[in-house]
């Protein structure tokens, strides 16, 4: 019987560590068979240089790869990007830049003329054509498809961006030829918004692979699991999720072909990526969401194997004020005078960034240059609280999401300023979710997330409007409502300007919001790589340009 | 042995039923859903309305357990939320990597803890045994995630002996090799948290069976004090520890979670932090499910063996 206990101990021992090699087999397999590949290319061709790898850092996992629903996942965006190609590009000066586009024109601002390249074409040679253009938006604007697309504006559509129930075709759709097509909106818009949410925003599907799926099949289609046929610089090699993504350059692109043989995304939290970055493992932090903490600033500028750059200030951290329940402007003004942002740019973020009050980044061309900071004036809190006849024992409620560290520890601070104010604070921290769960109930005083960067400007101010129960500043101005309204509708940009310098200088008065800090993110790249670095706003750009060192 | 199995198994279905009630139902009051995950004020009300309603969340909670359950009836664990990959691809993807380290862990931590245990044992109150009681006091006290993170930064950094995290190397060649160079520092630094605990009750039960008359007995037929040790004592000094490795599996599975996130490692913890910050239901019970099963089987396990050893257990 004892011999038997050992004998077993050693089968189930033997059974465990075999169960565990499996599962690494198959896909150690297929990754040697590549590297392989990779070995006797060279030797079969010429003495060429070893392939060229880039590894771009990112700290938020993309969850999917689906052109037509991003999922509002800027990690997500990162591997989209360079696997799709739009009709437009944006450059980190909000400028666009044509992709598939040959050109967008428009003489009413309504109905807009898109005509596309000729030699474009998918990664299998297919050429793409305005039936790939039909096909795409018939799929996601089909009321059983889930998209990130937020075409409203196109006539023919529902407030919801979709087409209606058994609606087929798209009234603001018409095909001239396979080159050429029309977008009709119903009513006419700044051609920045076009230019934005089609331009941009809107990706291709392939009609020749994807034509025969249903639209209720369509999001759970293999197809976005693996996407292999797609029209950009890059083609899809493989994902692990939550791990890596990695894509190879596409011969048959339809501009220049990319100089870099394979780019992988990897995910990793945001230390690992400050020490990987060391190590030479990863090439380039990506923004916004492979962000090397600010903190690290210090450390990171004393490694000898990269540049360390600061991109233009980007969206800031902002503090939203739940108006229902700070009420009178001069609590909140006396808010504002209270936090010491001087000292949170200069001591957390070793003065990379910049102070700014409304959401705009300073960069943006929208933004409002004329408007004075509320300077950091105690005093003048004080008197202001006085004024208000404000309850020095009411406590308020501070929401704080957790995950980006920078702006945990700027709240920290802005929490020790306000008590220092003569304010009672009760701070709570929750994950994302949670967080927004409790903001739509109410529950809070303050809180604090960043946005997103958006080109158009009137993105920015969605959420000072007075008709949303769920808005997280519960705000309500009728001078507001009307200036946001006629900036939406006005189509001349001087005179969009005008309105939304006004916009931006009464919500700067009444204080709903207040950024707090506009980090210049760190754009930490490996010297090996000569061309490329981490944007603001349209990193990939001119990925197909990128270069790196011969090994 | 057979009706023993039968009975365990029938006990385990309504176990594993109450198991996915109770799950699905706390799942579900957490604060927060997968649409308003996102808050973008530029996402009309409407359009996230839409999405809740393609998702099947405006359904009643019961609904949609049964709806879940139906699905698990058919072998279909239906779809993540946020990848829309069948949630058995993503698990089937993530569960060897995790056993792969588990089970190394728990092989590292066993070689590492038996012996020590033994000599301890045998060697009990000299200096020698205070420094290993010493030492796995320490293994067991340094929170695995700082001693990740201090290896990270001597091997990987500093020393750049060893890769930071991940188990293959981008663009490498993903073979033997390079998954056993990324596994090193993971395994070693759960291995040592195992090895630290299985010390103590390695040493416990051999100081207990060397007390026994029937080593004394062994003693004097005149065997060798090795004989007496490694082929009398340790054995029987064995058994009681496979119920504590039994306990220790499920643990290893979920106490990864941590050494997965520090170092990147592609297992099953990474997937279910991510699942669980998206508030992905499906992936969450998928991952649930395993788990339940991991647990019972091994508890199944442990039994069958625990009677196999040891003669003086029986079914019944």
């Amino acid at each position: 019987m004892k011999k038997k206990s050992l004998i077993l101990f050693v089968a189930i021992f033997a059974l465990l560590i075999s169960a565990c090699s499996k599962p690494a087999g198959p896909e150690a397999s297929p990754s040697a068979q590549s590297a392989g590949e990779s070995v006797t290319q060279p030797v079969q061709e010429t003495p060429a240089a070893t392939p060229k790898i880039l590894t771009i850092g990112i700290v938020n996992a993309p969850v999917t790869l689906n052109q037509i629903n991003t999922q509002g996942s800027s990690a997500s965006l990162a591997p989209i990007n360079l696997l799709n190609d739009a009709l437009l590009d944006v450059t980190d000066e909000a400028e666009f830049i044509p992709k598939l586009a040959e050109s967008i024109e428009t003489t009413d601002k309504q109905t807009y003329r898109i005509k596309l390249k000729e030699n474009a074409r998918w990664n299998d040679g297919t050429p793409f054509t305005t039936a790939d253009v039909a096909f795409t938006l018939k799929a996601a604007l089909h009321p059983k498809v889930d998209t990130s697309f937020q075409l409203s504006f196109i006539e023919g559509l529902n407030d919801a961006g979709k087409l209606d129930e058994g609606v087929t075709e798209i009234a603001g759709l018409n095909v001239i030829d396979a080159a050429t097509f029309e977008i009709k909106t119903r009513s006419p818009i700044d051609p920045l918004v076009f230019n934005e949410r089609f331009g941009v925003k809107v990706n291709f599907l392939p009609q020749h692979i994807l034509k025969d799926v249903s639209p209720e099949q369509l999001a759970t289609h293999e197809y976005f699991q693996r996407p292999a046929v797609t029209i950009g610089p890059f083609k899809f090699a493989s994902y692990v999720q939550g791990q890596h993504v990695e894509v190879t350059k596409n011969e048959n692109y339809y501009l220049d072909v990319p100089k870099i043989d394979t780019i992988f995304i990897k995910v990793l939290p945001a230390a690992n990526l400050v020490a990987q970055l060391q190590t030479g493992e990863i090439g380039m932090n990506s923004l916004p969401v492979g962000l090397v903490p600010i903190t690290d600033y210090d450390k990171v500028i004393g490694f000898d194997n990269v540049n360390v750059t600061s991109a233009p200030a980007s969206e800031p951290a902002e503090l939203f004020f739940n108006v229902e329940k700070l009420p009178d402007k001069k609590v909140r003004q006396a808010i504002a005078h209270a936090l010491n942002r001087p000292q949170i740019v200069e001591k957390l973020l070793k003065g990379q960034a910049e102070i700014i009050d409304g959401g705009i980044p300073s960069k943006h061309p929208y933004f409002n240059a004329n408007i004075k900071n509320y300077d950091y004036d105690p005093e003048k809190s004080k008197q202001l609280l006085k004024e208000a006849n404000w309850d020095a024992s009411q406590k308020l409620t501070f929401l704080i999401p957790v995950g980006n560290k920078v702006r945990e520890q700027a709240a920290d601070i802005l929490v020790q300023n306000l008590e220092a104010a003569g304010f009672k604070i009760d701070v709570q921290k929750f994950d994302f979710p949670t967080l927004i769960d409790k903001v739509e109930k109410g529950e809070h005083h303050i809180t604090i997330f960043t946005r997103d960067y958006y080109i158009e400007p009137s993105l920015y101010f969605t959420t000072y409007k007075s008709n949303d129960p769920e808005s997280v500043i519960r705000y309500n101005n009728p001078l507001v409502d009307e200036l946001i309204q006629k900036g939406e509708q006005e189509i001349d940009e001087a005179k969009r300007h005008e309105i939304y310098n006004q916009l931006q200088e009464v919500l700067h008065e009444d204080v709903p919001t207040l950024a707090v800090y506009s980090e210049k993110r760190l754009q930490v790249v490996s010297k090996d790589v000569l061309v490329g670095k981490p944007l603001n706003l349209g990193t990939f750009n001119n990925v197909n340009q990128w270069d790196l060192a011969a090994k | 042995m057979g009706p023993y199995l039968v009975r365990r198994l029938l006990i385990a279905v309504p176990v594993f039923w109450g198991i996915t009630v109770l799950s699905f139902l706390i799942m579900n009051m957490a604060p927060g859903n997968p649409v308003d995950m996102f808050i973008n004020p530029n996402v009309p009300p409407e359009m996230r309305e839409l999405r809740k309603e393609l998702l099947g969340l405006n359904d009643p909670v019961y609904v949609q357990y049964f709806k879940w359950l139906a699905g698990v009836l058919r072998g279909e664990l239906g779809y993540s939320f946020s990848s829309y990959a069948p949630v058995t691809e993503l698990i089937g993807a993530r569960i060897g990597p995790t056993l792969l380290l588990a089970s190394s862990s728990l092989a590292v931590g066993l070689i590492i803890a038996i012996p020590i245990g033994i000599l301890s044992a045998v060697k009990h109150n000299t200096r020698l045994d205070y420094l290993m009681t010493g030492l796995s006091f320490l293994g067991t006290s340094i929170p695995p995630f700082f001693l990740g993170l201090g290896l990270i930064y001597i091997l990987g950094v500093e020393l750049k002996w060893l890769p930071t995290g991940g188990m293959k190397t981008l663009g490498g060649d993903g073979g033997f090799a390079d998954i056993a160079i990324h596994l090193i520092m993971p395994v070693l630094v759960l291995g040592m948290t195992i090895a630290g605990k299985k010390v103590r009750y390695v040493r416990a039960s051999m100081l207990d069976v060397l007390g026994q008359d029937y080593l004394r007995t062994a003693r004097s037929k005149g065997l060798s004090e090795w004989a007496v040790t490694n082929r009398h004592a340790l054995r029987n000094a064995l058994i009681p520890i496979i119920a504590v490795i039994g306990a220790e599996i499920p643990l290893l599975l979920g106490g990864s979670i941590i050494i997965e996130q520090v170092f990147q490692w592609p297992g099953i913890g990474q997937l279910t932090m991510e699942a669980i910050l998206s508030r992905d239901y499906p992936t969450l019970m998928g991952l649930n499910l395993v788990a339940a099963s991991v647990v019972l089987l091994t508890n199944l396990l442990i039994d069958i063996l625990y009677a196999a050893v040891d003669p003086r257990i029986e079914f019944n």
